[in-house]
């Protein structure tokens, strides 16, 4: 008895031991650990090759793929990862969170659109029912905007979550004004032609996804941060010079190896969608992107305050875009 | 079971003014509890306000600020209107869960072949984790009314349809057996004893029912569509209104356990009054 208490005692100090060790390892210069808000999937597939060129530079990087932005939020404001994907600028300003954005991944791409029977402009959707995804969303920002805009008013915005769904719902018929992403567009019109109008935007920016961090850890981790922004900003110039590059990408780091076969198709028309479009941030967002997306967070009531007044320097460390910028060039 | 008991006005009245003045000091506040739970209540609130100003974490308000967050919300009526909202599939899963629940149950427990038949359905629902069942709902049934009202069905009526079996089968047997000596037919036996014993059991299933809608409202309401309480939660957490949140999810909490304390009241008061004041 007294032999394997003192054995399980040994046992538990070289644990405790062990960890201590551990720790500080976990945290070292060379490791970022991110948060992924979502699953991965094909519109994520360049991140995944940029960190696979990051690794190959030498920095460690563990990925985590959270249900939700909130949640990697959350594990990056507790210390649990190093990054975070997604637009927290809610909780950098309402918590004062010591976080920062410091690179914008994607802008938020979203067509509104409406069934041609009953609706053909914007201003047939005064008095009219939109669906969005949720409340305090992008999307939800966006028709919002674009009704000030137009100078209309809906009878009543209704949360529909999912592009998917959203876009279902508008095949059916049960919703007649919606807006939905790039994919979802694409299906509608291949499968009803003509049923459906797709409604002009006007110049509405905003970050979709983009990569924050805490202070300290930007600080005192600035070569790893660095090498993984011009890793990415690398990696979506040369998507945009070569869309198909993707492609070998996902054979030579075995990324999403094991989506079907109907999936991988998409990954061609989605990356020449995106270098079409100009969509990628080729400069990674910087000051300008931080100004617009405290104008269009304000809107979307994520932020308050008046967004004129709002410093950018409260949401965004623009360091590591400058020097990588300085570096790779602007394009 | 007991504790509430002494609550009532009943016991307090029976208690007389001079027997507590007579008991010494400390035997005078454990009859009172009252006191303890008022005092259990503050601590944890104390400690929730310490822990909200230290802060633990960025995302933790201490709760003044969530019973200010409360406070304005009822004010502003979004949480009056959520209410009503959440009430809608909660009230109706809970009558039909009841009504269902409380016919099966007591067909299971009094004829074998039922309880053959249903019984199974039941017990693996019971045992089946509802969390991962519940977004399945909207494959079939869509993201409406309809599929928050099933979840909330899925999760009170085995509790509901099993607590009524148990207690039609498990009613006295002594009682029975004295219906039969003298005479009495099955109908009087099911009518006039089996199903008057077995009501008070059936109430507790009743009871524990109810607090399982309330699981599966919310779990509706956060995995299927937003609405109500749901859509609260999710708002508030997604602008990072972390005290209207907080507020959101403990006023469901203190409904619950409310609806569950009058439930528990009523059983003892008009099912139990062998439990009361002992």
């Amino acid at each position: 008895m007294l032999n394997s208490l003192s054995l399980l005692r040994r046992f538990a100090g070289g644990t405790l031991v062990a960890a201590a060790l551990a720790l500080p390892s976990a945290a070292s210069a060379d490791t970022i650990r991110i948060a992924f808000g979502d699953i991965a999937t094909v519109e994520s597939l360049h991140f995944l090759a940029a960190v696979e060129r990051a690794k190959e530079k030498g920095v460690d990087i563990e990925m985590t793929f959270f249900k939700s932005e909130d949640v990697a939020a959350q594990a990056v404001v507790s210390g649990d990862a190093d990054v975070g994907v997604g637009t927290p600028y809610a909780l950098i300003q309402k918590v004062k969170a010591p976080i920062r954005v410091f690179l914008q991944l994607s802008t938020l791409r979203f067509y509104p659109i409406v069934n041609a029977e009953a609706y053909k402009t914007w201003k047939d959707l005064d008095g009219q029912e939109v669906a969005v995804h949720a409340r305090g969303s992008g999307t939800e920002a966006i028709m919002k905007l674009m009704a000030e805009r137009e100078g209309i008013k809906y009878s009543n915005i209704s949360y529909v979550p999912g592009a998917e769904v959203r876009a279902g719902a508008l095949l059916q018929g049960n919703v007649k004004a919606s807006i939905v992403d790039s994919p979802n567009r694409n299906m509608l019109m291949e499968k009803a032609p003509g049923k459906f109008i797709v409604l002009p935007l006007g110049d509405v920016k905003a970050s979709d996804e983009a990569l924050y961090a805490n202070t300290k850890f930007l600080e005192e981790h600035q070569a790893a941060v660095d090498i993984l922004v011009e890793s990415i900003l690398q990696t979506w110039r040369d998507v945009q010079a070569n869309p198909d590059v993707v492609v070998e990408w996902r054979e030579k780091y075995g990324l999403l190896a094991d989506i079907p076969d109907d999936m991988a198709a998409e990954i061609k028309p989605y990356f020449k969608d995106l270098s079409d479009g100009k969509a990628l941030p080729l400069n990674g967002g910087g000051a300008a992107a931080a100004k617009d997306d405290i104008a269009f967070y304000s809107l979307a009531g994520q932020i308050e305050g008046d967004p004129a007044t709002l410093d950018v320097a409260t949401f965004w460390d623009v360091g590591p875009v400058d020097r990588a910028v300085a570096k790779l060039g602007a394009q | 079971m007991t504790a509430p008991v002494r609550l009532d006005g009943h016991t307090a009245g029976a208690l007389g003014a001079g027997q507590v003045a007579a008991a010494p000091a400390r035997r005078a506040s454990f009859d009172r509890p009252i006191l303890w739970r008022i005092l259990s209540v503050a601590l944890v609130l104390g400690v929730w306000e310490i822990a909200g100003q230290i802060p633990i974490n960025f995302a933790f308000p201490p709760f003044s600020e969530v019973f200010a967050a409360f406070l304005r919300m009822m004010a502003d009526g979004s949480l009056p209107a959520a209410y009503a909202e959440t009430l809608k599939p909660l009230v109706i899963g809970v009558v039909i869960s009841t009504v269902l629940g409380v016919g099966l149950g007591v067909a299971m427990g009094l004829s074998r072949l039922s309880e053959w038949l249903v019984a199974p359905v039941f017990i693996v629902l019971q045992a089946a984790p509802m969390a991962a069942l519940v977004p399945l709902l909207t494959f079939v049934y869509g993201i409406g009314l309809l599929s928050k009202t099933l979840a909330v069905i899925l999760l009170a009526l085995p509790v509901i349809a099993l607590n009524g079996y148990k207690a039609i089968r498990n009613a006295n047997p002594t009682l029975v057996a004295m219906c039969k000596s003298f005479l009495g037919t099955r109908r009087q036996q099911i009518v006039k004893v089996i199903i008057p014993d077995a009501t008070p059991v059936i109430f507790a299933g009743l009871r524990l029912g109810v607090a399982a809608g309330f699981i599966g409202v919310m779990l509706a309401e956060l995995l299927i569509t937003p609405t109500g309480i749901g859509d609260l939660i999710t708002y508030h957490r997604s602008v990072a209104d972390y005290a209207e949140m907080y507020a959101a999810v403990a006023s469901i909490v203190v409904l619950s356990a409310l609806t569950l304390a009058a439930l528990q009241a009523f059983e003892v008061r008009v099912l139990r009054p062998e439990k009361r004041g002992s």
